[in-house]
C-alpha cells in the first residue's frame, strides 16, 4: 500500500511552518559556536602549513601537535557537529515543528556540548592533550580532554532524543501520511549518529578516562582504535548527510525546479545507515591483529556506499537537467547553463559537488587494500579529507549559512554579501586546489601525515617534497583568507544586514510524483538490518581481538601527549 | 500501475536525461581511470 500522495501542508513551502523568535535564538547559538570554532581552527591550519613549509617557527613555546589537536578537534568535530544539530533543528522545526518542551531540552543539548567542548578546547589549549583529533592510544591526554569529548557526544545524543520525539509526534498527528522528507533526512542522520557514537563512547568512558586517571595501568590499544573507527567511519557520513539534505531537498528550489524523487532520496539515506557503520575495518588495513577475512568483508560493505553515492549523483544531474530542459535549454548540456551561477546559495554548494568528485573516487582508493598502502598514513588522506569535509561539506554549509542566517536573523541577503559569498566561494576552491592537489602529489611521493616539518636529515626523497610543502603553504594562506571572509560575512549576516525575510528554500515534489512506498518509512526493519549488518562485520573480529590481545600498553604523555 | 484497486496509466512522457547519462558516467569512467592510475603506481613499486 502506498502512502497518501497528497501535497502535505508541511511540504509546501508557503505553508512551512514559522521559527519563532525564542526557537531563532537557539539555532543561532550552535551557529555562534559553529563560526567561532571556524576561526579558530582555521587559524590554527594557517600555522600548520607555515610550520611545514619549513620557513616558520611557532612563537612561546607552543607545539605542533597542540595546535594540529586545536585545528582537527575544533574543525571536524566541534565545528561540524555545532552547524550540523543547529541545522538539523531548523528542519525538524520548519517540517514538524518543535514544542516548547523540547525547546528547553535542546537547550540543555546545547549546553552540554558547549560546556564538553570548552573544557575539552582549554586543555589542548594547555598543552595537555596534544593527542591529534583521534587520539589514538598509547598518547596520553590529560583527563578532562576525555571527559569534555564524551560531554559533546552526549549532548547530541539529547538533540537526537529531541529530534526523534519532534518526528514521533507529529506522525501521530498524521496518521497514514508520509514524514517530510526532511525530517525523515535528519531522523535517519541521528540513528547512525548515536549507534555510531556508542563506540567511542565506549572507549572514552570504559577504557580512556580510567587509563588517563590511572585506575587502569594499561589500555587495549586495538580495541580502543576499533572503537574509535567504528565510530570514525559514520562520523564522515554523520558531515555529509545534511550536506547531502541540502542537495537532494534544497537546491532544487533554489534553482527553481522540484524534486527528483522522494522515494530515490529516502532509499539513498536509508542505505548510508545501513553502510556507514559497519566498515571501520578500511581506516585500520595496516592494522596488525585484525583477520584479513574481515578487514575484506569490510572493504566490500565499504564499496556498498558507492551505490546511494551514485544515486545521489544522478539525481542531482537529472535535477538540474529537468529543469533547465522545463526553462528551454535544449541540446545534450544546454541545460547546464540555466543553472543560476550568481546565486551563491548554489554556487558555493555547486562548488563544493565538483569537489566531492575527486573526493568520492579518492575514498574507493582509499579503501582498497592494495592501494591502501600506497597512500596509508601519508598526507594524501589529509589532502583526501580536505576536499571531502573542508570543501564539499564545509561549502555546502556555507551555502546553507547565506540564506539560514538571515531568515533566523529577520534580515536579508544582500547583493553585496552574495557577491562577496562568490568571491569567498573561488578564493576556497582555488585555495584548496592548490592545498589538497599539493598533499594529494606529496602523499603519493611517501609524504607522512601527521607529522611537524623535518628534513628527514636531508634524504633525497625528503627534499622531492619541498615545493609541495610550500604550496601547501600558499594554498592554506588563500583558504584562511577564506575564512576571513567567511567569519565576515556571517557578522554581516547576523548583525548588519537590513532587515527583511529570507526564504527557507525547500524543494516540492512534483505534481504527478509516483507515491512513496509506505515500506519506507519502517523504521524497526531499517535498524535491525543497520544492527544485524554491524554484528556481522564486527562480532567475530572483535572477539577475535579482545581474545588474542598482546599485553596491554602504559600510557604515555611524552613527547606529545600530556606534558 | 495498480493502486489501490483502480489501475493508472502514466500518459506523461518520460524526461530526456540524455545528459543525465552521459555525466553519471564521465563520473564513473573518472572513478576507474583514477583508481587504476593509483592502481598502476601501487604495482611499479
Amino acid at each position: 500500500m502506498a502512502l497518501r500522495n497528497v501535497v502535505l501542508p508541511n511540504e509546501d513551502p508557503r505553508q512551512l511552518l514559522a521559527i519563532p523568535k525564542q526557537e531563532a535564538k537557539l539555532y543561532m547559538s550552535f551557529m555562534y559556536v559553529a563560526f567561532i570554532s571556524l576561526f579558530i581552527g582555521g587559524l590554527m591550519g594557517l600555522l600548520q602549513v607555515l610550520v611545514r613549509s619549513g620557513s616558520f617557527t611557532l612563537p612561546f613555546g607552543i607545539g605542533y601537535y597542540q595546535i594540529l589537536t586545536v585545528h582537527g578537534v575544533i574543525l571536524a568535530l566541534v565545528l561540524t557537529t555545532f552547524f550540523i544539530i543547529g541545522f538539523q533543528f531548523t528542519l525538524m522545526s520548519k517540517t514538524v515543528g518543535m514544542s516548547v518542551k523540547q525547546r528547553k531540552v535542546s537547550w540543555l543539548a546545547f549546553w552540554i556540548m558547549t560546556i564538553g567542548t570548552l573544557v575539552t578546547a582549554v586543555t589542548i589549549l594547555l598543552g595537555k592533550a596534544s593527542v591529534l583529533y583521534t587520539f589514538y592510544a598509547p598518547l596520553k591526554a590529560h583527563p578532562a580532554f576525555y571527559i569534555g569529548l564524551a560531554l559533546v557526544i552526549v549532548g547530541t545524543w539529547v538533540a537526537a532524543f529531541v529530534n526523534w520525539r519532534q518526528l514521533y509526534l507529529w506522525k501521530k498527528g498524521h496518521p497514514g501520511e508520509k514524514s517530510p522528507l526532511l525530517a525523515f533526512m535528519v531522523t535517519i542522520n541521528m540513528i547512525m549518529w548515536f549507534i555510531a557514537s556508542l563506540g567511542v563512547a565506549a572507549a572514552v568512558l570504559v577504557q580512556f578516562i580510567p587509563w588517563s586517571l590511572g585506575y587502569a595501568e594499561t589500555i587495549n590499544v586495538l580495541v580502543s582504535r576499533t572503537l574509535f573507527w567504528y565510530f570514525g567511519h559514520p562520523l564522515v557520513y554523520f558531515w555529509l548527510l545534511p550536506a547531502y539534505m541540502a542537495w537532494y531537498a534544497i537546491i532544487p528550489k533554489i534553482i527553481g525546479g522540484k524534486l527528483f524523487s522522494d522515494s530515490l532520496a529516502r532509499l539513498s539515506f536509508v542505505l548510508f545507515l545501513f553502510f556507514s557503520i559497519p566498515v571501520g575495518f578500511h581506516h585500520q588495513l595496516t592494522e596488525p591483529g585484525i583477520d584479513p577475512t574481515w578487514k575484506f568483508i569490510q572493504v566490500v560493505l565499504t564499496f556498498m556506499v558507492i551505490i546511494p553515492s551514485l544515486m545521489t549523483a544522478f539525481s542531482l544531474f537529472a535535477t538540474f537537467e529537468i529543469t533547465g530542459r522545463r526553462k528551454g535549454y535544449g541540446g545534450l548540456f544546454g541545460w547546464f547553463k540555466h543553472l543560476p551561477w550568481k546565486d551563491v546559495r548554489f554556487f558555493a554548494p555547486f562548488v563544493g559537488m565538483l569537489a566531492f568528485i575527486p573526493g568520492g573516487a579518492g575514498g574507493i582508493i582509499n579503501a582498497s587494500h592494495q592501494v591502501n598502502t600506497l597512500v596509508h598514513n601519508t598526507i594524501w588522506v589529509t589532502g583526501h579529507f580536505h576536499l571531502t569535509v573542508a570543501t564539499t561539506v564545509i561549502l555546502t554549509f556555507f551555502g546553507i549559512t547565506y540564506w539560514l542566517i538571515p531568515h533566523l536573523t529577520g534580515r536579508k541577503l544582500t547583493k553585496s554579501v552574495n557577491r562577496l559569498g562568490i568571491f569567498q566561494t573561488i578564493v576556497w576552491g582555488v585555495g584548496m586546489l592548490i592545498m589538497s592537489g599539493a598533499m594529494h602529489i606529496q602523499g603519493l611521493l611517501g609524504g607522512p601525515r601527521r607529522s611537524a616539518y623535518s628534513d628527514y636529515g636531508g634524504t633525497e626523497q625528503a627534499v622531492s617534497w619541498g615545493a609541495y610543502q610550500m604550496a601547501q603553504a600558499i594554498g592554506g594562506t588563500i583558504l584562511f583568507v577564506g575564512i576571513i571572509l567567511m567569519v565576515y560575512i556571517f557578522i554581516k549576516l547576523t548583525f548588519f544586514s537590513p532587515k527583511g525575510v529570507e526564504e527557507f528554500p525547500v524543494a516540492e515534489e512534483e505534481e504527478n510524483a509516483e507515491p512513496t512506498p509506505k515500506w519506507m518509512e519502517n523504521w524497526k526493519l531499517w535498524i535491525a538490518i543497520t544492527i544485524a549488518l554491524i554484528l556481522f562485520a564486527y562480532t567475530i573480529p572483535f572477539v577475535d581481538i579482545i581474545q588474542n590481545s598482546p599485553p596491554g600498553s602504559v600510557p604515555f604523555d611524552w613527547p606529545i601527549g600530556n606534558s | 500501475m495498480k493502486q489501490n484497486g483502480k489501475t493508472y496509466t502514466n500518459h506523461e512522457k518520460e524526461p530526456n536525461l540524455k545528459g543525465t547519462l552521459l555525466s553519471v558516467g564521465a563520473l564513473g569512467l573518472f572513478i576507474v581511470i583514477s583508481w587504476t592510475v593509483v592502481f598502476a603506481i601501487f604495482l611499479s613499486r
